[in-house]
C-alpha cells in the first residue's frame, strides 16, 4: 500500500475524559495526524454499534472510539457499555470481511495529553497500512455512484 | 414425584390414535383447557389436510385440541412472533404452546426484554430432530419415494433414516444421507441446531426413550411443568409411568448422537465461512446481499426483532426509501441488533424471496459472540442478554479488549 494514502478517521470523544484530553494535547501543542474528524458525545455509551457500522459504510476508513477509564465514567458504567458493543461490533466487521482493526476503542482521561496524540498517532499508521476501506469502495461501485 | 423422566400415554383410545406417542400432549392441552388452567392452547394444525401445509391455530375449544395432534416434521413455523405480536405478549392470558427448541429459545430471549409475558406461558416443549421446507418434502415425496404427497400420512425421523407412513397404512424408509445426495435436505439450520431437546421449556416430550411403545418420553423441567402433570394425571386425562435408568440411557444417547452430528455440520459450514480471507468474505456477502428486494420479510419473520420504531424504516434516515437494493446497512442492522440473541430458527432464510443465505449469516456471527461473552441465546432465563447488561467487576478491568480476566489467559 502506498503511504501517500491519507485515511479519512472519525473519533467519537467523550465530553468529560477524551475530549478534554484532547483538548489538552492541542493546548500543550502536541503534534499529532490531522487525519481525525472528531465528534463529541456525553459519553462513549451513547454510541450504537449501527453508528460505527455506517461510518464504516459511508467511507470513513477508521473509526476510534475514546472514553473513560473504567470506574471512572461520569455516569457509572457507560464505558462498559461500550466496551462489550465495540467487541461484538469488531467481530461483526470481522465475519463480514472488514478488518476489525479498523475499529479502535481506548481509555484517554482528560489529564492524558499526550497519551491521545500517542493514540491517534499509532491508530493513523493503522488504518495507512490496512488502506482504503474496502467495504465503501465495493457498495460505491455497485451502485454506480 | 421426585423423579424428572416420566413416560406418558393418553387414557383415550381416540387421543392415542391421533397422537403420534400416545397423545399425551394432546390430553394434557386438552385437560389444561377443559381446567381452565389456561385461556387458550397455541399449537399447529394441518391446513386442508395438507402434511405440507401447517398453519398456527390458537385453540380455545378443549374439544377441537385433537385438530392439533400428531408431529409434522414439515411445519417450519415460529410461534414466538405470533404470541409477541398477535396476543399482546400473553400479558392478559394463559396460552399452553408446543414448540420446538428454537421456539422455546426465542420466548426466553424475548422474556428477558420483557417482549412476552413467561408467566403466563406454558411452555410444552417437543423434541426436534429437524424440519424439512414444506416445498422440498413435496418434491422429496414425489421424487425420491416415488409417491403421491397427497397420499402421505405420517413421518418421523428415526436413527438416520426419514420414515413416511402412507395413507393405505404401508411404510417406506430412506436414508437421510442419501436423500441429501438427491438434494433434499432438512434446512440447513435445523443440520446446524445442537438444541434436541427443549430443557428451557416447561416440560420437554419427545418419543426418544420410549423403546417403540405408543408414549411419550417426558422430562418435567420446571415447577410450572410438574404442576400441570400432577393435575392431569390426578384428573385422569394421563397415565404417566417412571422412566426406567435403560429407557433414560437411550435418550441420553440418542440426543448425543444427534447433537455430535449438529456440531459437526456446523463446524464443517462454519470453518468453510473462516477459511474465507476477508476479501472473499466481503464478496460472498455484499454479493448475496446485492440480491436483497427489501420486501422486510426477514425482519417480519424474526421471532427476536422487536423494535417499535425500526430502524429499517425510511424516517429513521439510516435506509434511504425507494431503493433496491436497499444500501447495505439494511442487513448490517439487523446483524448488529440480532448478534447476541439469534437462535437460529432460520425463519429469515425460509422466508426470503431471493434465498439469500441469511441464517448462515446471523449464526456465524452469533457463534463468535457467544463464545467472548460466554452466553447462549435462550437456555437461562437468568442470564441476562449481553450487551444490555454489564457487571461491577468489569469496573476493575482495565484493557479495552477483554470483559473477562481470564479472558487474556485464552
Amino acid at each position: 500500500m502506498s503511504n501517500d494514502f491519507d485515511p479519512k478517521i472519525l473519533a467519537f470523544l467523550c465530553n468529560w475524559c477524551s475530549y478534554a484530553g484532547a483538548d489538552l494535547a492541542g493546548v500543550s501543542r502536541m503534534q499529532y495526524p490531522p487525519n481525525i474528524r472528531v465528534i463529541r458525545l456525553m459519553c462513549t455509551g451513547r454510541i450504537d454499534p449501527i453508528f460505527i457500522i455506517n461510518a464504516l459504510t459511508r467511507g470513513v476508513d477508521g473509526v476510534l472510539i475514546a472514553g473513560c477509564h473504567p470506574g471512572e465514567c461520569h455516569y457509572g458504567k457507560g464505558n462498559l457499555y461500550t466496551r462489550r458493543r465495540v467487541l461484538m461490533t469488531k467481530k461483526l466487521l470481522e465475519c463480514i470481511g472488514i478488518e476489525p482493526e479498523r475499529l479502535h476503542l481506548a481509555w484517554v482521561a482528560a489529564s492524558e495529553g499526550p497519551k491521545f496524540a500517542e493514540v491517534v498517532k499509532e491508530f493513523t499508521e493503522e488504518t495507512k497500512n490496512l488502506g482504503p476501506n474496502p467495504l465503501a469502495t465495493l457498495t460505491r461501485e455497485e451502485k454506480g455512484k | 414425584m421426585e423423579n424428572n423422566f416420566y413416560l406418558a400415554w393418553s387414557p383415550d383410545s381416540k387421543i392415542q390414535e391421533m397422537g403420534s406417542s400416545g397423545g399425551a400432549v394432546t390430553s394434557l392441552l386438552k385437560f389444561a383447557l377443559e381446567n381452565k388452567m389456561v385461556d387458550a392452547v397455541l399449537a399447529v394444525k394441518k391446513r386442508n389436510n395438507s402434511r405440507f401445509d401447517a398453519v398456527p391455530a390458537l385453540i380455545t375449544d378443549p374439544d377441537l385440541v385433537h385438530e392439533a395432534a400428531g408431529a409434522m416434521h414439515f411445519a417450519p413455523l415460529n410461534m414466538v412472533k405470533i404470541i409477541k405480536e398477535y396476543l399482546d405478549g400473553a400479558m392478559d392470558m394463559r396460552v399452553a404452546v408446543t414448540c420446538k427448541p428454537c421456539d422455546a429459545r426465542a420466548f426466553i430471549e424475548l422474556a428477558k426484554r420483557n417482549q412476552v409475558h413467561r408467566e403466563n406461558l406454558f411452555l410444552i416443549g417437543l423434541n426436534c430432530s429437524g424440519t424439512f421446507l414444506p416445498t422440498v418434502a413435496e418434491q422429496m415425496i414425489r421424487e425420491a419415494y416415488g409417491e403421491n404427497p397427497q397420499d402421505l400420512a405420517g413421518e418421523e425421523v428415526d436413527g438416520g433414516k426419514l420414515i413416511i407412513t402412507l395413507k393405505d397404512g404401508s411404510t417406506r424408509e430412506k436414508d437421510l444421507e442419501e436423500l441429501a445426495r438427491q438434494g433434499f435436505e432438512m434446512r440447513e439450520n435445523c443440520l446446524r441446531c445442537s438444541y434436541k431437546i427443549p430443557r428451557m421449556a416447561d416440560i420437554a416430550c419427545g418419543k426418544w426413550g420410549n423403546k417403540g411403545n405408543a408414549a411419550t418420553f417426558i422430562e418435567i423441567c420446571s415447577s410450572k411443568g410438574h404442576e400441570f402433570l400432577e393435575a392431569a394425571v390426578q384428573g385422569g386425562a394421563l397415565v404417566m409411568e417412571t422412566a426406567t435408568d435403560e429407557q433414560i440411557e437411550e435418550r441420553k444417547r440418542k440426543e448425543t448422537e444427534a447433537v455430535e452430528n449438529a456440531q459437526a455440520r456446523e463446524k464443517k459450514e462454519l470453518d468453510e465461512l473462516k477459511g474465507y480471507s476477508s476479501q472473499q468474505r466481503l464478496e460472498y456477502w455484499v454479493g448475496h446481499l446485492n440480491r436483497c428486494i427489501k420486501c422486510f420479510g426477514c425482519r417480519d419473520a424474526c421471532p427476536i426483532c422487536f423494535c417499535k420504531e425500526c430502524y429499517l424504516e425510511p424516517y429513521r434516515g439510516c435506509i434511504p426509501g425507494g431503493e433496491t437494493p436497499p444500501d447495505i446497512m439494511f442487513q448490517l442492522i439487523r446483524l448488529s441488533h440480532v448478534a447476541d440473541s439469534c437462535v437460529n430458527c432460520g425463519q429469515c432464510q425460509d422466508v426470503c424471496p431471493m434465498e439469500i443465505p441469511l441464517t448462515r449469516l446471523y449464526n456465524f456471527l452469533n457463534r463468535e459472540v457467544a463464545d467472548i461473552f460466554e452466553y447462549e441465546p435462550g437456555v437461562d432465563i437468568n442470564q441476562p442478554p449481553p450487551l444490555t447488561t454489564v457487571t461491577d467487576q468489569e469496573l476493575f478491568i482495565d484493557p479495552p479488549d477483554i470483559i473477562y480476566e481470564d479472558a487474556s489467559a485464552r
